[in-house]
């Protein structure tokens, strides 16, 4: 690793400050920081710690009044947390599932929606590729089996990192970022850049700004949600394919779905087809086979990943599934 | 849809043909020109710790250890480097293997991907604390014991990851145990033998 | 002078009495009569505490004071020429205290990216990594083939333009030098085996069988992925050179780092107490090794060089990739009448990607045609991984002969068993096999269950032979106190053999494995086997014996003249010297030492030729010889999501061979890793070079997926009891064997599963969805 300082601020209000200084990157759990200096990909000559204040670490409310989750929250006290057991449990699922309970310990939720590209051309120093400001995307024509099936058309096929943005996306959650100056309030789903709106940054955070707190809605009546991710191994694998959703189930009739898919493309996205094909619908096997079936309709698969569409449709019906508590395999 | 993608993509890759570059980073091994700005420690920011780093106290076993460590330096680096402490290995070095596992505060970490700094004042466990002098921890008996073990690498990390794994839940289950140990890799494949040498101690904690 | 002794030889209960002659120095070979207390028992590694202590030092963990940090300055581009190397910057920058060249005349070929061009040593790792850093190349690039197909197309760039250079790695088949005059293009000169017929006579008759399979196969490249990689610090004290290497053979980095660098070999010490794994990869000195002794040299420091996670996967060695296509015909009853396999496989820039060994070792058939041709790519160089050429083999052999079963409408199991009837070993093998495996419960319809999830049940043969090498020393020191030791310069690669040597060497002296301190791992200490070819158990443990039945005998000898009787009389157990008819008269280990004349004595058992051959199998020939083929099987049962393609392995069964068993404890953990490592292989594990740019994209162990906890089936395991005779001890490999056939199990059952084959390494979802809905 390159030479750095390192701030080590104790409150919020003492990052701005650290984060003045030119070339500096904000460390949270650091577990992709430091991979990305590791590999040479990030050069920083500053790190501003964030994991050093407590005011961030914290778990708020209940589903009545919806739950406030600071960001240096870890993945595995997200995964453990009993006020994420119900209708959220979304969330629980996805931070459990991430990566190994090493890495769950380190790992905190604001850095996981900060994580930047892990494709394989990205991570590599010898490739400067468009996200690192070079004119090429080597996924498109070289190697792409893990790479995008949507949004895959303008310069950078990458897929997302963020499992947990899949499962806030489904429970739409919000976030507030701060800066300095000022705050505000935006969707988790608004948070990420696509390649086509600008293919140098994968969120919308500012120099100088930071997540302060991820919030979840009140859960509305009788809400169900469920996180799965289809991995190629059951030890640590990044995700081919996964889906969270979450919605309000009256008996079996399912309304106001949200379906989001991670893997998928370069931001989780939603699934408007999903949920349209969910909505006011009583869930059954077939009509959950037939809202992956929707979801998939405008995949733009590349040479390598067609596999991924076929998966995708199998997740999207097993998810659905388990979330109305169905047995998909019945 | 189909024909403005090509468009894009083509668009891209002329431009990279006449940037001249396949891949144009590989002009960094021909000259790099990156004059590292050697600033003077930023002394002046109370908050900011210069790149050559503080003095320390180190909680390493329940010993104390005082050490300067330069921000960078990672926990891992910290153990066998400047503390001779080699039971720890890194093999991945990037958090995908669990060989550098080390207890920080009670939970289990890679120490490859933790700095040295942010442990500090933190309680540390690494595995030359587990015996007791030349008596060993149960773990390390069973482990012994049922050979959960072949070249040996991957074991510091592996017994860490366990006993992380029982001092949270002394008796887990079979699937509690592969998911403890899911994210450290053993070559050999060593795995049912670490299983069952868990399950022992287990058994034996429950009696 | 010699003696005949009488034997009880044979597979587990099937016992023949022969004679045999042996030497007057050597014991009674064990036999099947022979009531052992620990040879055959489970034993627990006499360094296990070492290792789960962290006080096990691995090359890795040495720490010489003084010692300066070296590293390899690589150039990421598959194929190049370079003109000009410019070391002046790098060698002013900071704590810069030496830089070698790999080659010191320029121009210089590079042939697969990330190369080595030269290393530099310093005072610390990261001032290294700042030099690197400064050096500048000039170099023109040139055209490149990373993939298997491609390399043999005739307009395909060529990787050697001129000859063939050998890659510097001790235990390589050996090269034919003129061989690449016969070149085309990348492919190598074929190596051609008949039997029974021409090439031409066999393919039309094949052709012309009424009942025949054909199928093309391909297997991927897989890295050793060794947690320790290779690496060694090398230290010059005057003109005497010692490494410590993370190496799987002591005496072959010492071989070849005397042969490079041109000094005595009575002036190279290796020494390895403990290594983190090697599966083949690690023989040589390699260049790793070359650059830091000369480094060493040059700065007069010890120099630690160790390849970082993404160099062991891009130059560290791998499994070879393969493309076979493979026909068999059988007759109406099931027994095979012809086979021919034309097989050709990527080392990269090296050799050894032969996979033909199975086809022609396993099946009785009459009429075989081989053909293996290595395929020059620009990739790094193979090495020998774990039963070199065989997973890849026996996955096509086996899938082919599965599909020929179902053809003519034969249990596979039966079609295997009729046509192996000249293996003794193999034939117990199928019988407790089908019972354990509960194979009549097998639906014999393929694609038989309801749903998205299908099981599926599959088996495959195994095989490997019987290797060993001779004049290997092991020495017993027998002190005053009472206390033994057990010397020689072998290294235990993980597999247990510093713990076997305690057991062999306790059982013959009447002491108990802990009670013997081995002293392995160091060059001075008497020629060993190296770990490949499953053979260092075979190799070592008759020296062992020999050298504890000569220090039993000096020790009997003493306790004699102190019991009033003859050596002869004499008897050991359990650390007591007693006179047979009369055990109240007996004196104890300790007592017996500390009358040793002169207060010690040491022995030494030399590995010689076995003293009979091994029957009951065929023996398949190559490298020049004869080798007894060791037989072995694997029952998998799978299940298969047909809607992720996932497939998930649900148990193993594995059934094999080991002459006699020394450990079954740390022979249990062998079997269990070979049986995962083919998991792995079979399901996850790809280099994956970019076809674009030549570099690997997956150099990491996150990306370059591994078997973990939560991938690995339930493993039940066979080891047969087998008694042979042939040495003192009987023991034979394992390592290999328990490798070679899981890929294949796998594949046969996903088939019976899903009824559709997977042809194609590794069975990734998107190839089980593409198979299914192709």
């Amino acid at each position: 690793m390159n030479s750095f300082e390192y701030a080590m601020p104790k409150r919020t209000a003492d990052v701005f400050r650290a984060l003045e200084s030119s070339d500096s990157i904000i460390k949270a759990g650091g577990i992709d920081v430091l991979d990305l200096i590791k590999e040479g990909i990030a050069h920083p000559q500053r790190l501003v710690n964030i994991n050093s204040i407590d005011e961030l670490k914290y778990i708020e409310g209940n589903q009545t009044t919806g739950v406030k989750i600071g960001p240096g929250t870890t993945l595995a006290e997200l995964a453990s947390s009993e006020v994420l057991s119900g209708s959220y449990r979304a969330l629980a699922q996805a931070a459990g599932s991430t990566a190994t309970p090493q890495i769950r310990n380190s790992a905190t939720l604001g850095g996981s929606l900060c994580q930047r590209p892990r494709c394989w051309y990205f991570r590599n120093k010898d490739y400067h590729c468009t996200r690192k400001g070079g004119f090429t995307c080597f996924a498109v024509n070289g190697e792409n089996e893990n790479h995008a099936i949507f949004e895959n058309d303008f310069g950078c096929v990458m897929v997302h990192p963020s499992t947990t943005a899949v499962a806030l996306i489904a429970l739409g959650a919000k976030l507030t970022i701060a800066s300095a100056k000022s705050s505000r309030e935006i969707l988790v789903e608004d948070f990420f850049v696509t390649p086509r709106e600008n293919m140098h940054r994968e969120n919308i955070l500012e120099q100088g700004e930071i997540i302060t707190a991820i919030h979840l809605p009140p859960a509305a009546k009788n809400m169900v949600s469920y996180y799965y991710k289809q991995k190629a191994k059951q030890s640590f694998d990044w995700p081919i394919a996964e889906v969270a959703v979450s919605m309000q189930l009256d008996g079996k009739k399912c309304q106001n779905p949200r379906v989001a898919l991670g893997a998928a493309a370069p931001v989780p996205m939603r699934s408007k087809e999903a949920e349209s094909a969910l909505n006011n619908q009583e869930v059954t096997i077939d009509i959950a086979a037939s809202v992956g079936k929707e979801a998939m309709k405008k995949a733009t698969p590349l040479s390598q990943n067609k596999y991924k569409v076929h998966i995708f449709q199998a997740v999207i019906k097993r998810t659905v599934c388990w979330a109305s508590d169905i047995d998909p395999f019945a | 849809m189909e024909e403005k993608k090509n468009l894009s993509q083509k668009e891209i890759s002329r431009r990279s043909f006449l940037k001249g570059a396949g891949i144009a980073s590989v002009g960094a091994v021909i000259a790099t020109t990156a004059s590292v700005d050697i600033k003077a420690d930023t002394k002046n920011d109370s908050d900011v710790i210069g790149k050559n780093g503080i003095s320390c106290e180190f909680d390493v076993n329940g010993k104390k250890y005082a050490q300067k460590v330069p921000p960078r330096t990672t926990l891992a680096e910290l153990l066998r480097e400047d503390l001779n402490l080699t039971g720890t290995k890194v093999v991945c070095d990037r958090g995908a293997c669990g060989a550098c596992t080390v207890i920080v505060d009670g939970k289990s970490v890679c120490s490859c991907m933790t700095l040295a700094i942010d442990s500090a004042g933190k309680k540390i466990e690494t595995i030359e604390g587990l015996a007791n002098g030349d008596e060993l921890h149960p773990l390390q008996e069973a482990f012994v014991n049922h050979d959960a073990l072949q070249c040996g690498f991957c074991t510091p990390g592996m017994v860490m990851s366990c006993k992380n794994l029982l001092d949270h839940n002394a008796q887990p289950t079979l699937p509690e145990v592969r998911k403890a140990v899911s994210g450290n890799l053993c070559r050999c494949g060593t795995y049912p033998h670490v299983f069952k040498a868990v399950m022992d101690v287990s058994g034996k904690k429950g009696e | 002078m010699a003696k005949e002794v009488k034997l009880h030889i044979g597979v587990e209960n099937d016992l023949e009495e022969i004679k045999v002659t042996i030497p007057d120095d050597s014991p009674k070979p064990w036999d099947g009569k022979d009531k052992l207390k620990f040879v055959g028992g489970k034993t627990p590694r006499l360094d296990g505490k070492e290792k789960v202590t962290g006080n096990a030092k691995y090359t890795f963990d040495m720490k010489l004071s003084g010692t300066l940090h070296a590293k390899f300055f690589r150039l990421p581009c598959p194929s190049a020429v370079v003109t000009k190397i410019d070391t002046s910057a790098a060698e002013k920058a900071p704590g810069v205290k030496g830089i070698v060249l790999v080659q010191e005349t320029l121009p210089l070929t590079v042939r697969y990216a990330d190369q080595e061009l030269l290393a530099i040593a310093a005072e610390t790792a990261h001032q290294v990594d700042e030099a690197l850093k400064l050096v500048k190349v000039e170099y023109e690039k040139r055209p490149f083939v990373v993939d298997l197909a491609g390399a043999q197309k005739s307009d395909a760039p060529e990787v050697f333009q001129g000859k063939f250079e050998r890659d510097k790695e001790v235990g390589q088949i050996e090269v034919d030098e003129d061989n690449a005059g016969q070149r085309r293009g990348n492919v190598r000169a074929p190596q051609d085996y008949t039997k029974g017929g021409t090439k031409e006579e066999i393919e039309q008759f094949i052709e012309k069988s009424e009942f025949s399979v054909s199928a093309t196969y391909q297997t991927q490249v897989q890295t050793h992925s060794a947690l320790e990689t290779h690496g060694v610090v090398a230290n010059w004290e005057g003109d005497h050179l010692t490494v410590w290497a993370s190496t799987q053979g002591t005496f072959s980095v010492l071989g070849e780092l005397a042969q490079v660098l041109k000094i005595p070999q009575t002036n190279v010490r290796v020494i390895t107490d403990y290594m983190g794994g090697g599966f083949g990869a690690k023989f040589g000195a390699g260049p790793f090794g070359i650059a830091a002794a000369k480094l060493a040299k040059k700065t007069g420091r010890p120099v630690k060089l160790m390849f970082s996670r993404r160099e062991e996967h891009v130059s560290g060695g791998n499994r070879p990739s393969s493309m076979q296509t493979l026909k068999i015909a059988t007759n109406k009853s099931g027994k095979l009448e012809a086979l021919s396999l034309v097989s050709r496989g990527s080392a990269g820039i090296s050799t050894g990607a032969g996979t033909s060994a199975p086809a022609k070792g396993i099946y009785e058939c009459p009429k075989i045609y081989t053909q293996d041709a290595d395929v020059f790519t620009n990739a790094g160089p193979s090495k020998a991984f774990r039963a070199p050429g065989h997973p890849q083999g026996i996955f096509a052999l086996e899938q082919s002969i599965d599909d020929l079963a179902y053809k003519i409408g034969m249990d596979p199991l039966e079609f295997r068993k009729i046509n192996t009837m000249n293996h003794d070993v193999r034939q117990k093998e199928y019988q407790i096999g089908a019972e354990k495996f509960a194979w009549h419960k097998r639906n014999p319809k393929v694609n038989a269950d309801k749903g998205p999830i299908k099981t599926g049940m599959g088996m495959a043969n195994s095989v490997w032979y019987y290797f060993y090498g001779v004049g290997y020393q092991a020495t017993i020191k027998v002190n005053g106190d009472g206390s033994v030791e057990l010397l020689n310069g072998t290294q235990d690669i993980g597999t247990g053999s510093r713990t076997a040597m305690a057991v062999v060497a306790a059982e013959e002296l009447g002491l108990k494995p802990h009670d013997i301190v081995v002293r392995i791992g160091d060059t001075k200490l008497g020629f060993g086997p190296p770990s490949g070819g499953s053979q260092t158990t075979a190799g070592i443990t008759p020296a062992v014996r020999d050298a504890a039945y000569l220090a039993k005998n000096k020790m009997l000898e003493i306790a004699a003249t102190h019991l009033n009787a003859t050596a002869q009389e004499l008897d050991i157990r359990d650390g007591v010297i007693f006179v047979t008819s009369d055990p109240t008269r007996k004196l104890s280990w300790k007592k017996v030492a500390s009358k040793i004349p002169g207060g010690t004595f040491s022995v030494m058992g030399e590995r010689k030729k076995d003293h009979i051959d091994i029957k009951g199998a065929p023996a398949v020939h190559f490298l020049g010889r004869n080798f007894y083929t060791i037989g072995g099987m694997q029952f998998a049962e799978v299940e298969v999501d047909t809607e992720t393609g996932v497939i998930k392995v649900k148990r193993i069964l594995a059934i094999h061979d080991c002459g006699r068993p020394i450990n079954r404890l740390t022979l249990q953990s062998q079997l269990n890793g070979g049986i995962i490592q083919g998991v792995s292989y079979a399901l996850f594990e790809q280099r994956v070079i970019d076809r674009n740019h030549g570099l690997q994209v997956n150099p990491n162990l996150e990306q370059y997926k591994i078997a973990g906890s939560m991938d690995i089936p339930e493993i039940e395991t066979i080891v047969l009891d087998t008694n042979r005779g042939n040495s003192s001890t009987g023991a034979q490999g394992i390592g290999e064997p328990a490798t070679a056939p899981v890929a294949a199990a796998i594949a046969n059952a996903v088939y019976h599963a899903i009824g559709v084959r997977i042809r194609d390494l590794p069975m990734t979802p998107a190839k089980v969805l593409e198979a299914l809905h192709s």
